[in-house]
């Protein structure tokens, strides 16, 4: 799905300039505020709500990081950035901190001269059927009709799944995402594929989206997380410790509710965390308490995300790949120590 | 003593009727262990559009990552889901309601008998809190114990139906695992006796 990857390789010529400059930490303090590039507006991961404050997954992750530097999350500018524009606002230093569901690949890091500070969200295509067809997986959508938005990674992908899988389909590719859906509800098609994520935004389009199930399969991969400027290792460790933090608290059993109580825990690693004990947050540039309050602003990943975007929001996407490690996903944090 | 009883039989009222307000008081899965005192209805048979759960606690194939072999029974009692596993990826996922007893423990069991439509003798703490309950009632439609039973072990805990739907996602104060009758049905036709069931807790801090 990333069609615009071509005209951002010359925004990388940008990043010389940048490099002059590098302790974006100190300047954040300095300055007061984040400035936090997120998305136009994404249901669920960055959109303004009704009273036009900034809500979503991805948004979270800029109060996260605005709490652990600034001592509080309100302190985030946050800068709407298209897709086109998002990498090069990075390079020229217009954001200190890209959140905005960016897939993580090869191109991005050694071409445009950028880092990834890890994955907050595993994405990746999916394939969404009626509940009633009783279908357990996609090997089991043999002869489908399959509806997808022409010109996209998703329809090679498909063709790909099934050929190697040897089964066959009729593609039905049609140009806008409102027409696929169109026609996946008046049934012309069995089979809605595209990223997993935006299946559960198509579904909410349908008369009765709980008549529809996305399956568990995933077959491609769309990891998508946290973009910083190359050449700023201390920046880099701040951002990406903070989403170790929000992953650390929950596998810990720390979320807002819990928190004083973690507070005097005597585990070894919650007091770690809580810095009770150790100079944790001392080592990366921040304050003893610096884990703590990213709990107290936003929670831990869990609580973000069950928030944003799973199943007790209107989204409803299960955790699915995006569970613990220990539960049965594969987000797996390094530990604080 | 008497006064108290009274006291506690109101409160339980309370939280009766509380329980069949629904969805509304049904509290997020992520709340963790905090037990609602929602007692026992033995009699009560649920109407059709009772058993029909919220989405998420509907039974759904879903990507779950495991090294446990296809077959196994992996409980989340946090979640409030249980995981029939069928690949290395995927699983079989199903909206539970945990009593009490299922936070007691973590760790590893086996099937060790199945029934259908089992009776149901509620245990001596049960019939504590709940003084009017029967001492006995036999297996069938309004039975706690609901269409199906799986028996851990050698344990007094088990995986079994209910005749209280509205209870599915929620920490109440009786049984161990509950499904509704047609997952439980569901579930004892999938699974044979000498199936692994792992059982996992939230941290403790």
């Amino acid at each position: 799905m990333n069609k615009l990857a071509c005209a951002l390789a010359t925004a990388g010529a940008l990043f010389a300039t940048s490099l002059a400059h590098a302790d974006t930490l100190a300047d954040v303090k300095a300055r007061g505020t984040l400035k936090c590039g997120v998305s136009q507006g994404l249901e669920g991961f960055s959109a303004k709500d009704d009273k036009g404050q900034w809500t979503g997954f991805d948004v979270d992750f800029c109060r996260a990081v605005a709490a652990s530097v600034l001592g509080d999350a309100a302190k985030v500018d946050y800068v709407p950035l298209s897709a086109e524009a998002r990498f090069p606002a990075l390079q020229k230093g217009e954001v200190d901190l890209l959140s905005r569901n960016s897939t993580w690949t090869l191109q991005r890091e050694a071409d445009l001269k950028l880092m990834f500070a890890g994955i907050s969200y595993y994405d990746g295509q999916g394939f969404m059927v009626p509940a009633a067809k009783n279908v357990m997986g996609a090997l089991e959508l043999n002869n489908s009709k399959v509806c997808t938005q022409r010109g996209t990674t998703s329809a090679l992908n498909a063709q790909d799944y099934f050929r190697q899988n040897k089964m066959t389909l009729e593609l039905i590719e049609l140009p806008t995402v409102d027409e696929v859906v169109k026609a996946y509800a008046d049934g012309r098609c069995d089979v809605l594929t595209t990223d997993v994520s935006q299946l559960y935004a198509l579904r909410l389009k349908l008369a009765k989206p709980a008549d529809h199930i996305v399956l568990p399969d995933v077959i491609s991969k769309e990891p998508l997380g946290p973009v910083v400027r190359q050449g700023d290792d201390a920046w880099l460790n701040v951002v990406k410790w903070n989403l170790f933090a929000l992953l650390n608290a929950e596998e810990l059993g720390i979320s807002q509710p819990t928190l004083d109580q973690a507070l005097s825990s005597q585990k070894p690693d919650v007091k770690r965390f809580v810095g009770t004990d150790g100079s944790y947050g001392e080592q990366l540039g921040l304050t003893k308490d610096w884990a703590v309050r990213i709990v107290k602003s936003v929670g831990n990943y869990g609580e973000v995300f069950e928030r944003n975007i799973g199943t007790s929001s209107k989204l409803g996407i299960p955790r699915g790949i995006n569970q613990l490690w220990s539960m049965g996903g594969i987000q797996y944090a390094p530990p604080i120590r | 003593m008497r006064l108290g009883l009274t006291g506690i039989v109101l409160a339980m009222a309370a939280a009766f009727s509380l329980s069949t307000a629904d969805a509304q008081m049904r509290p997020p899965a992520t709340l963790g262990a905090q037990i609602v005192d929602v007692p026992e209805k033995p009699g009560y048979v649920p109407s059709p559009d009772e058993e029909q759960l919220d989405p998420q606690f509907r039974r759904q194939p879903v990507f779950f990552r495991t090294n446990e072999a296809p077959g196994t029974i992996v409980i989340h009692t946090n979640e409030r889901f249980l995981y029939l596993v069928l690949g290395p990826s995927s699983a079989l996922r199903y909206g539970i309601g945990v009593g009490r007893d299922g936070f007691q423990w973590a760790g590893l069991q086996k099937v060790s008998r199945k029934a259908e439509w089992p009776d149901w003798t509620p245990p001596s703490e049960m019939i504590e809190r709940q003084p009017y309950l029967p001492r006995f009632m036999a297996g069938g439609p309004g039975n706690p114990m609901g269409a199906a039973a799986l028996y851990l072990g050698q344990t007094v805990y088990r995986i079994h139906g209910t005749n209280m739907p509205n209870t599915i996602g929620m920490a109440v104060s009786s049984g161990c695992f509950r499904l509704v009758n047609s997952d439980v049905q569901d579930l004892y036709n999938r699974v044979p006796v000498g199936t692994k069931v792992v059982i996992r807790q939230a941290p403790e801090l």
